[in-house]
This record gives C-alpha cells, structure tokens and sequence, in this order.
C-alpha cells in the first residue's frame, strides 16, 4: 500500500492547518477560518479533547511539489443520541486533489472514512453524521454509493446556531440560581 | 412558578428516561428508542461522558399529580469547528406539557449556552425539523440562525448496515 492512515499528533497540527484552509476554500468560505494550528494542538491534544483527527500520510516518492507526505485527514468527536446512543460525528474529511480518485491502492478518503467508523464502532457507536454542501455533488455521490442518508432531504432536518451577541445574549438570560 | 436548573446527576436517569420515553410516546414512536436507563446512566456518568445533561425542578407544591419534581431537562455534548474551534451541541431539549409558557424551556437553554461560553464555546448549534413551524419560530425569534438555509449544509448519516460495511471497509466501496 503506498499510503498509511494514522491517529494524528500534535506535530500534524500544522498540516491539519493547512488542509483545514483547503477545504475551506474548495467550499467558497475560506475567511471563515478562525482558528490556528496551535489551538487545534490545545484542543485536540489536551487531557479531554474535543476532537479526535487521522491523517493519511503518503510514501517518501509521493511527496508533493512543495514536499507534503500528510495529504488528507478526518477530524470527528462523540455525540448521543437518546434514542440510538453513542454515535460519531465526522466534522470534516479531506483529501488533497492530487490524490483523490485512483491513487494507488483504496480510494484515501475511503480508508480515512473507514477508519472513523471502526473507531467509532469499537466505541460501540451505532450512527455516523456528518454535513455536506448541497452543491458539492463530487461528494455527496461519494456518501451516497456508501448508504448515508441525506436527513435534511428525507425529513426535513435543519441545523440552527446561535453564535457571537445572540450567544452572548442568550446566556445572560440564564438563572441565576 | 419557581423552578431551579441544575446540573443532573446519575440518580436524575430515572427522570430523564421518563420524559425521553413521554416525548417519543407523544411523537407516537416509542419502538424508536433503542437505549435503556442504564445506557444514561454509563454514558453521561462515566469517566469520559459522552454527554452532559441539566434538569429543571419545581419545589413540592408544584409536582405533577404523578409526583414528579423533576419537569424538563437538556441534553448536550462539546463538539468542534474546523473553522471556528469549540461549541456546544443541544441534542434534546424538553419541558413536561403542564409545565410549558413559564420559561423553563428558555432558561434551559440559556443555562447551557452559559456554560459552553464558561467552556471556551463560540457556537451553540442544534437541530430542528422544518416542518416544526412553532419551534422554528420560537428558536429564530431568539435570535439563532438556521445554517442549512444559509449555508446549504445538508446533515447526513450512515447507520445499519451501511455503517458495518464501512466499518469493515468492504472493498466494493
């Protein structure tokens, strides 16, 4: 196999970062990255992180032109279900352009996606969400041919957020008892 | 009518189970819950919970004719951005029908945005259905965002035997 899939360390994170902001901008949004690689060292790599990552790191004769071997990776957590239980959620999975599709050995984003759901299987997890663009038709062809159902389609899912004043506001509101 | 929120703990299982199971019955979906009391109370009091949950009490002379103290909780868990870094996820929120119109659904969730702000959170994301047109409108007149609207995200899932097969990473996909 030319390539591996691995837990990530905090010495990823810079490369993390980095492909972070590539999928950001393949997704149109790239000035909506608040984040350094040193907070994804804090945050993913402290006593109870919030997140667990894999990369996918290449052979020596794949690096890239500007000399990569880290050339995708899956960022996922726990959640729960009341009804289901535990479950995983996969925030983000990424593969670099050049190696998408026929790579040599499995597809990279396969075996990354694989692995998050082994994980989260010896975890006894029973579900594995995840979020796609409506118009990123690449990727949800990708889903579909492995069985995930589009909720928000199917049932009518939407997902709200409250985020800076009406955050803020919402939790002044909270009893001070 | 007073009511104190506060954080659960293991002995609260009994009541959070009680009202998961009297919101599944009313939604006529009872068969859909799969987890048991005891799945609670290994999930959410072990050492590395896999959620967090808050209740809200009314004092004696409140009960319900039943005898219930305990009237609405929250459930929610610590989730990640890529983008933006640490938020709260609200997975259920529920207040006991006697009990609705008095703010205990508002306060409950107030309560845990003041906590994932106490946690470094940024966000507090949640989900709602679309046909859910009360709901929709209580939560957007609180002034939260309906991010599949505007952004175009869609939520998915792989469960059954899709997830095995993934889990096994089946050669043909």
């Amino acid at each position: 196999m030319d390539f591996m899939i691995r837990a990530a360390t905090p010495e990823d994170c810079k490369d993390i970062s980095r492909m972070i902001m590539e999928l950001a901008v393949y997704e149109n949004m790239p000035d909506q990255v608040k984040i350094s690689h040193e907070v994804l060292e804090q945050d993913g790599f402290c006593k109870n992180p919030f997140f667990h990552c894999l990369v996918a790191e290449v052979a020596e004769q794949y690096r890239t032109t500007e000399g990569y071997t880290v050339i995708g990776y899956a960022l996922f957590f726990y959640t729960y279900s009341t009804w289901k239980g535990r479950s995983v959620y996969m925030e983000d999975l990424y593969v670099m352009p050049e190696f998408r599709g026929e790579f040599p050995g499995k597809g990279v984003g396969t075996a990354l996606m694989s692995k998050v759901a082994q994980v989260g299987k010896e975890q006894q997890c029973v579900r594995l969400q995840f979020s796609v663009l409506n118009w990123n038709t690449p990727s949800l062809d990708f889903y579909k041919a492995k069985g995930a159902q589009d909720l928000t389609d199917s049932e009518g899912w939407h997902v709200l957020r409250f985020d800076g004043e009406a955050l803020d506001k919402l939790a002044q509101m909270a009893p001070k008892n | 009518m007073d009511y104190t929120i506060r954080v659960a703990t293991l002995e609260d299982c009994k009541d959070i189970y009680r009202m998961i199971m009297e919101l599944a019955k009313h939604e006529k979906v009872s068969d859909q819950v799969k987890i048991a009391q005891r799945d609670l109370e290994q999930d959410g009091f072990s050492k590395n919970p896999f959620f967090q949950s808050i209740i809200a009490e009314v004092p004696e002379q409140h009960r319900s004719k039943d005898g219930h103290s305990k009237v609405g909780y929250a459930l929610y868990f610590f989730a990640y951005s890529s983008w933006k870094g640490r938020s709260v996820y609200m997975e259920d929120l529920y207040v006991m029908p006697e009990y609705r119109g008095k703010g205990i659904g508002k306060a409950l969730m107030s309560k845990i945005a003041q906590l994932g702000l106490a946690a470094g959170c940024n966000q507090l994301n949640f989900a709602v259905l679309n046909w859910n047109k009360e709901s929709m409108d209580f939560y957007l007149s609180q002034g939260c965002w309906d991010v599949t609207t505007g952004l175009d995200y869609h939520c998915m899932r792989c469960e059954g035997p899709a997830l095995e097969a993934l889990a096994r990473g089946d050669p043909k996909n």
